[in-house]
């Protein structure tokens, strides 16, 4: 079945706030995710005549957003990388707040009874969302492309200018420790 | 025997590539003696295919409560008219 396009006046009524919050939930910026819901329906704009209706309306516009959004990161991977990735790693041998001297967790976690039976709740799913937004923005953006997005680890040092796999993997798991950790303070213990 | 510390990085790691053979026994003998890094290896593939599932969407984890600011929307519709003016002429 071939798809067809609406007119593109239909586009922002019809998708704006879908696409909006898929930017969201990646940039987690309101105004560079407002820019890309612009970028790309006019990215969209150009493309429709080479529209092949191989997909619906929507996953080709998300599509086309999901372009803009790994263009994006790659530009604010060019302001400050190295020093931040450095500091990371320097932390991370540190074991800086999550671990004790002998290398023990210093937050006793609580372990989930049923995570399976939590993960389906919709609440879980907004303090998920929240933890994510706080990691800095770097280790936000590194966790979202790998988890989210599913990419290749050297896609994303490509992406997100990381000198090294090894740099790439202690911030991931700077970032999973982060985010388990601020699971278990606002979700896990509630 | 490797430390808590090790193995966080490790269960971390095995979600990004494939472990040496020391790294898995390692992580093996740990996680058969220390219960809090087994939930939190646990933790980490919950969070990693629930995730994964949605990324597989075009859902998100927002809710639909989050809107496009009504200020932007009329900049964009602004903008896309413009440039619509102007493919038809």
């Amino acid at each position: 079945m071939a798809y067809e396009l609406s007119s593109p006046d239909q586009w922002l009524p019809l998708y704006g706030d879908i696409l909006y919050r898929y930017a969201m939930a990646r940039v987690r910026n309101p105004d560079v995710a407002e820019d890309l819901v612009q970028d790309t329906l006019l990215a969209g704009l150009k493309a429709k005549d080479n529209y092949a209706g191989q997909s619906a309306e929507q996953t080709w516009l998300i599509g086309i957003l999901k372009h803009k959004i790994i263009d994006s990161f790659r530009q604010s991977a060019r302001q400050k990388t190295e020093e931040f990735d450095e500091q990371m790693v320097a932390l991370e041998d540190e074991g800086a707040d999550f671990f004790n001297q002998k290398g023990g967790w210093q937050t006793g976690f609580s372990t989930w009874a049923k995570p399976e039976q939590s993960m389906q709740q919709e609440q879980f799913i907004n303090v998920l969302q929240e933890c994510i937004d706080r990691l800095p923005s770097r280790m936000s953006q590194l966790f979202v492309l790998r988890e989210l997005e599913g990419m290749s680890n050297e896609e994303i040092c490509e992406v997100m200018s990381i000198s090294s796999l090894n740099n790439l993997w202690v911030m991931l798991s700077r970032a999973r420790v982060q985010l388990r950790h601020c699971l278990d303070i606002n979700w896990i213990n509630q | 025997m490797l430390s808590c510390k090790e193995v966080s990085y490790l269960a971390s790691q095995k979600l990004d590539q494939n472990l040496t053979r020391w790294e898995r026994v390692g992580l093996f003998f740990h996680l058969s003696m220390c219960g809090v890094c087994r939930g939190y290896g646990r933790d980490l593939m919950a969070i990693r295919e629930k995730l994964r599932a949605m990324g597989a969407t075009e859902e998100t984890l927002l809710s639909t409560s989050v809107t496009l600011p009504e200020q932007s929307r009329e900049r964009i519709k602004e903008a896309m008219g413009k440039a619509l003016q102007n493919t038809e002429t």
